[in-house]
């Protein structure tokens, strides 16, 4: 076989992804040691697990209805003001952090953009929390704030990939910039960026269901005190509950996002 | 003449319809969480105090944060490894034109999606219920969270390959492991390694607030000294973090780029 060249492997792609291969496992092995996860260590894991989640059976479903489907409620409302906070504010940061329009602006607002993106929103609400007191509230402005970063970056390489036809026809017909913007580049990047929105209001759920954790309202703090107090039926309750609340919310605005993008 | 062609008929009640729905939930929403902006605007003064508070950074911490800095990056490793091989069978049976049969296709595709649902603290609180506070427990919640993450965008990838290649090691008389390996994953794997670096990047953020609730890493230290009100060295540890993402996120965005 190997007389002809043809059947030959691509030494060069081997070779690179080897080495890829062989650091990548060192630095496992080291990590492994450094946090003294041991052999012994994994073989105790499968048995704990299994023993925690033996405790998890039955749901105890009256406390579900009773108290965690208003906190997951709760987180729900949040992840919306978060994100209609976020969408009212990237909408003029995204159009103004276009390169393509303003060249100039860009390059700054897309430094607030990455400033913003680079806080995970429980960060965030540590600091909103001693503002605004205990409570939803504080999660919804982080949740709002930290989402403006990826809103803006996203909804700026929308608006550069634009077709400039329009833009030029109204300028050339007497319009200024302000109604460019208006007449061109709004209509062509409003359903992608409506869709942007939407995936970042299922993100959203996600991160204002854990920001309970420093409470910021939702249902992370009542799935970690059940936790803490070893109420197993009561936290299971909780996983389910948002399982099934989340898992719904995603296939609607899935079902949305496929409809805007198609038109 | 009017050459101008009609403007397109308006779909009102779809219109007013979500007009309603948008403004009724904000306003129901709103309600709920108790938005004020009198009592934003009447806080501020308390925000402007713990803004002095917190600055300047407590820079006689920074040397404390360097152990618990590295397990947070450890955390992350072994998350991003574990969960990056155990999501290459997921992925390939979710792929609706590798998988084994439609049962397998389905059961694969609804556990991918439950593992997505819950955000990667709640594993992590589990975890550390389970197997003890500790690293342990963030390296275990970040294994599962990178699955979800790499199984759901490698499977649909995955779904558009070329099915030349596969199908070629099918007709050679090759076994469906075969096909997979020959035939499917060569030209998935520039997608794959991508993807594990978007799941590193998530990881190390991830991975910095696992403390919160016990599971390893810097998040401990910001934990106990934010229980504390100990803002100057709260702002220390954030800053810290945020230089160490952003740092990761330009290597791992330039090694992608040059993937791509």
């Amino acid at each position: 076989m190997s007389a002809n060249p043809g059947l030959l492997k691509p030494q060069k792609q081997i070779g690179w992804a080897t080495w890829a291969t062989f650091i990548i496992a060192v630095l496992f092995f080291w990590s492994l040691i450094a946090i003294e996860f041991s052999p012994g260590r994994m073989i105790q894991v499968p048995g704990q697990i299994a023993r925690v989640l033996s405790f998890f059976y039955p749901a105890d479903m009256a406390y579900g209805w009773s108290a965690v489907l208003p906190a997951i409620i709760e987180s729900i409302q949040i992840a919306w003001i978060g994100t209609i906070i976020a969408a009212l504010l990237s909408l003029p940061l995204a159009l103004f952090g276009a390169r393509t329009l303003f060249p100039r602006i860009a390059r700054f607002v897309k430094l607030i953009s990455a400033t913003a993106r680079a806080f995970p929103e429980i960060l965030l609400a540590i600091y909103f929390v001693p503002i605004v007191g205990l409570g939803p509230f504080a999660g919804a402005l982080a949740i709002g704030i930290s989402s403006v970063g990826m809103l803006t970056k996203l909804g700026a390489e929308v608006v550069e990939s634009i077709d400039f036809g329009p833009v030029e026809a109204v300028e050339a017909s007497g319009g200024s910039r302000i109604l460019a913007l208006r007449y061109a580049v709004v209509p062509q990047v409003l359903p992608e960026i409506v869709a942007h929105w939407l995936f970042r209001f299922e993100l959203n759920i996600r991160a204002s269901a854990v920001l309970g954790v420093v409470g910021a309202g939702g249902v992370g703090g009542v799935l970690l005190n059940t936790l803490r107090y070893r109420h197993f039926e009561k936290a299971a309750a909780v996983l389910l509950l948002t399982i099934i609340v989340v898992l719904i919310i995603d296939m609607v605005s899935g079902e949305i996002r496929r409809k805007i993008i198609r038109g | 003449m009017n050459v101008a062609p009609p403007r397109p008929a308006r779909n009102w009640p779809l219109l007013l319809g979500t007009l309603g729905f948008l403004v009724g939930m904000t306003w129901w929403s709103g309600h709920g969480i108790g938005f004020s902006l009198t009592e934003l605007l009447c806080n501020l003064p308390g925000g402007q105090r713990l803004l002095q508070e917190s600055w300047p950074p407590d820079f006689a911490f920074l040397p404390r944060l360097y152990a618990p800095f590295m397990e947070t990056i450890y955390i992350a490793i072994i998350g991003t490894v574990v969960g990056g091989i155990l999501a290459i069978p997921i992925a390939v049976l979710a792929a609706r034109n590798l998988t084994l049969g439609p049962i397998v296709w389905f059961a694969d595709r609804n556990f991918m999606n439950i593992l997505r649902t819950l955000p990667d603290l709640f594993w992590a609180m589990m975890f550390a219920t389970a197997v003890g506070f500790g690293p342990v427990a963030g390296a275990l919640a970040l294994s599962v969270f990178t699955i979800a993450v790499i199984s759901k965008l490698w499977s649909e990838s995955l779904e558009a390959i070329d099915m030349g290649m596969p199908e070629a090691v099918r007709a050679a008389g090759g076994t469906w492991l075969q096909m997979i390996q020959f035939g499917a994953i060569p030209q998935g794997l520039q997608h794959y390694v991508s993807y594990a670096l978007y799941a590193f990047e998530l990881n190390v953020r991830a991975s910095m607030v696992l403390g919160l609730v016990g599971a390893g890493g810097i998040g401990m230290i910001l934990e106990t000294q934010r229980a504390n009100f100990e803002y100057e060295r709260v702002t220390m540890i954030i800053l810290a973090v945020l230089v160490a993402v952003l740092v990761i996120e330009q290597i791992s965005e330039s090694i992608r780029k040059r993937l791509a």
